[in-house]
């Protein structure tokens, strides 16, 4: 990819969102290449010293589980490819539009995933601002994206070459007009093309390990979260009741350790796996079921944002959760509110509350919702 | 075009003497060796103690060298609380824009059972001396612990003055009901003069890299006749005050520079003719900005401006890609801007402590540094308000 000069003759300037980690390493030394004046900075989201993350004893050299050793790592890199590099204080934006909502959305009794929440309020918000802020004329990300022309030469994001890794799942709520000012410099590669680039150009993050999971949930994982960050009068105890047999089998203590297909540690013993099925908040109960109950071929997806006009009878690829490979399913109607319900000819498994529903029309990301 | 660099409260660039007296260091001996190499670097060391005690106006053996202004600190809190716990006083006064250095120590020993009161510093009228006196007479006190001189907005506190409140509050038949006075000192060197004997503290802490020396290497006033415990144990080193084998190159350094304090009246009515001129500057070419403690005594170097319409994260940034190094207020470790907790604790909101903008002058610093500075300000803000 060759750059172009902006209008005063200097070089474009391109913000670079670095986690510390190696796409986003990659990302910044390629955007160098090209001859952008790149700028890196590292938001710093999380006072990981007040949480239970760094309690974690059993990273390793290449590990990535202390995030305050991704700063070090982001700032070793800048320094590798000389170009400045700055942490933004985002602390208050992360508690108020990602930890908040987080732990609002798992007490109503859904799976939430902060990750579309912190791309949407921190990186392709916050960020965007920053950028102008700082004269920048882009925003690149290390995401496993890519921004490409449609027909009426309107910008599209579309999913990344390493299918495996592809992220737009996690990019449906951004606007038209932003995504113009967005590089993702490699979302046209593989992983192992990403790495063999970090190892040519020695970058000090080259072997380091794939961050998985949220980045704020430590070892005691989400059920650990929710006992440091809710008060304990909120989890209440109660009933494990069977489906459809609709008698009780047990009983639990907070419905904050459960999300909805889970099959391990339920708390009861039965002759058959038995998996969580839903979770009533008004009664406090836990709802457990056979496999074959955890199927359903509808579902409601509120607070949409789409980049092109759907239409009532259209059909879409649509993922369910991040992993998922997707399925076809046809928009049988759309709410006055804007709400979508979608069918799906094959009935999908544990469609979960709080999740998002991302639409894809071939290999283009058409938008999403959240799951009802 | 050279960068500008206007952060001096945050450190300093070591003189030319500092950097030619690194190159000529030749004193590596163990000064707690009797040999020759090591009475060497005994006599080094109380070159430089003998150096500064003069200038400070007090004793040699009074001057105990640590690894800078937080150690420092850190000692002579920890030290006399020990003393203050075995006489059963259990409160300390300090004021509410201490250095982290003096607030997380005394933090600290809030836990050991220990009662912080803080005295307040207002916006308007700046350190609450009858708040002071109130304590100190209401009060089971100990130790008061009052900075000279702030880091972030400069202000500087009358140092006579609680040293007079205290005397009136202590009982003088009784030796047991001593009240211990430190402050720290840290932002005082080469801004203003220091004279120990007229301040009347018994402890006073300082780092030789706000004085164009070497980071790590600091210095602890400690008045005879105030015995306190070492915060480091070891070796007999500094009289068993501070163990561990000196730092002779920071020291040796510091010592070097320390023959320019003399020149600190003379050069601080400099710095504040240019200070007095950029302010003005700032103030008639931007609108909406304010000047922290203006109209106080403040150290003469120091500008912590609040403006109007900007976040003083990103007019750092800007800045600092157009070349002038300055800084939002207190220098953070872990690069993390943060509002001050010392600005918030001075009455200002979250909000407007996130404007602030600390720009601290140096030896250096001449008039167009100053005015290529102001220029670039009055672009950024003019960039950033029309967002």
């Amino acid at each position: 990819m060759s750059i172009d000069q902006t209008q005063t003759g200097k070089k474009p300037r391109v913000l670079v969102a670095m986690s510390g980690g190696v796409d986003s390493s990659v990302a910044a030394a390629l955007l160098k290449d090209q001859g952008f004046d790149v700028i890196g900075a590292t938001m710093q989201v999380w006072d990981y010293s007040k949480n239970r993350v760094e309690e974690a004893d059993d990273c390793d050299a290449n590990g990535t589980c202390c995030s305050s050793d991704d700063v070090d790592d982001a700032r070793w890199v800048c320094d590798q490819l000389d170009i400045p590099f700055y942490i933004l204080n985002c602390e208050d934006q992360f508690q108020a539009e990602v930890i908040d909502p987080f732990v609002e959305s798992y007490l109503s009794g859904e799976t939430p995933i902060p990750c579309v929440n912190c791309n949407t309020f921190l990186k392709f918000s916050h960020l965007i601002q920053k950028m102008k802020e700082l004269d920048c004329d882009y925003l690149a990300t290390g995401h496993y994206a890519r921004v490409v022309k449609g027909e009426n030469n309107e910008d599209l994001i579309q999913t990344s070459e390493d299918g495996h890794k592809d992220q737009t799942y996690f990019l449906f709520t951004l606007t038209k007009e932003i995504i113009p000012k967005i590089l993702f410099p490699v979302g046209d590669m593989n992983k192992t093309e990403v790495r063999r680039i970090a190892e040519e150009k020695k970058l000090v993050v080259a072997k380091k390990k794939d961050s998985i999971g949220i980045c704020f949930i430590g070892k005691g994982g989400y059920k650990g979260f929710f006992e440091d960050h809710v008060a304990p009068d909120l989890f209440k105890k109660g009933s494990i009741i069977l489906y459809p047999e609709n008698t009780k089998i047990g009983e639990h203590e907070g419905l904050h350790g459960f999300t909805y297909g889970q099959r391990k540690a339920l708390g009861v013993s039965f002759t058959e796996p038995l998996f969580v099925k839903s979770l009533d908040m008004e009664t406090d109960t836990l709802i457990l079921c056979r496999e074959k109950d955890l199927y359903y071929n509808k579902v409601e997806v509120r607070d949409c944002n789409f980049f092109t006009d759907v239409k009532k009878g259209e059909a879409y690829r649509v993922k369910l959760r991040y992993q998922h490979k997707g399925a076809t399913c046809e928009i049988s109607n759309i709410d006055e509110d804007g709400k979508v319900h979608l069918s799906f000819p094959e009935p999908q498994r544990a469609i979960t509350p709080g999740q998002a529903a991302v639409f894809y029309s071939d290999d283009k990301l058409v938008g999403g919702g959240w799951i009802v | 075009m050279s960068r500008v660099f206007l952060d001096h409260n945050a450190t300093t660039m070591p003189s030319k003497e500092v950097l030619q007296a690194i190159k000529d260091f030749a004193s590596w001996g163990n000064p707690s060796s009797i040999h020759s190499s090591g009475r060497s670097a005994k006599s080094a060391l109380l070159k430089t103690r003998r150096a500064f005690a003069e200038v400070v106006n007090c004793g040699p053996t009074e001057v105990v060298f640590t690894s800078g202004g937080s150690e420092a600190n850190n000692m002579v809190l920890k030290g006399v609380a020990r003393r203050l716990k075995e006489r059963g006083q259990n409160v300390i006064l300090t004021s509410n824009v201490e250095h982290p250095a003096v607030n997380k120590a005394l933090e600290q020993l809030a836990l050991d059972g220990f009662e912080i009161v803080r005295v307040p510093v207002c916006l308007k009228t700046g350190l609450d001396y009858e708040f002071l006196e109130k304590s100190l007479k209401e009060k089971n006190v100990g130790l008061v612990s009052i900075m000279k001189a702030n880091n972030e907005t400069g202000e500087i506190f009358d140092l006579k003055r609680i040293k007079k409140l205290i005397d009136e509050n202590t009982n003088k038949n009784t030796k047991d009901e001593k009240i211990y006075f430190h402050s720290d000192m840290v932002q005082t060197l080469g801004k203003i003069t220091v004279d120990l004997k007229e301040a009347g503290v018994d402890f006073a802490s300082f780092s030789a890299h706000k004085f164009y020396a070497l980071a790590g290497t600091g210095v602890l006033f400690h008045k005879k006749g105030n015995g306190i415990e070492p915060l480091i144990a070891g070796g007999g080193q500094e009289k068993g005050r501070r163990a561990g084998t000196e730092n002779l190159l920071g020291i040796h350094a510091f010592g070097v520079q320390i023959q320019k304090l003399s020149q600190t009246e003379e050069r601080a009515t400099q710095i504040l003719e240019l200070r007095d001129h950029m302010e003005a500057e700032v103030l008639s070419k931007i609108e909406g900005v304010h000047v922290l403690a203006q109209g106080r005594p403040r150290t003469p170097n120091t500008s912590l401006f609040i403006i109007d319409g900007t976040h003083g994260e990103t007019m750092l940034i800007n800045l600092d890609l157009l070349g002038f190094e300055i800084s939002t207020g207190a220098a953070c470790s872990s690069g993390n801007p943060e509002p001050s907790p010392v600005l918030m604790a001075m009455g200002l909101s979250h909000a407007e402590a996130s404007k602030s903008l600390r720009v601290s002058l140096g030896w250096q610093t001449t008039r167009d540094e100053v005015d290529r500075f102001v220029e670039t300000l009055v672009k950024v803000v003019t960039k950033l308000r029309g967002l």
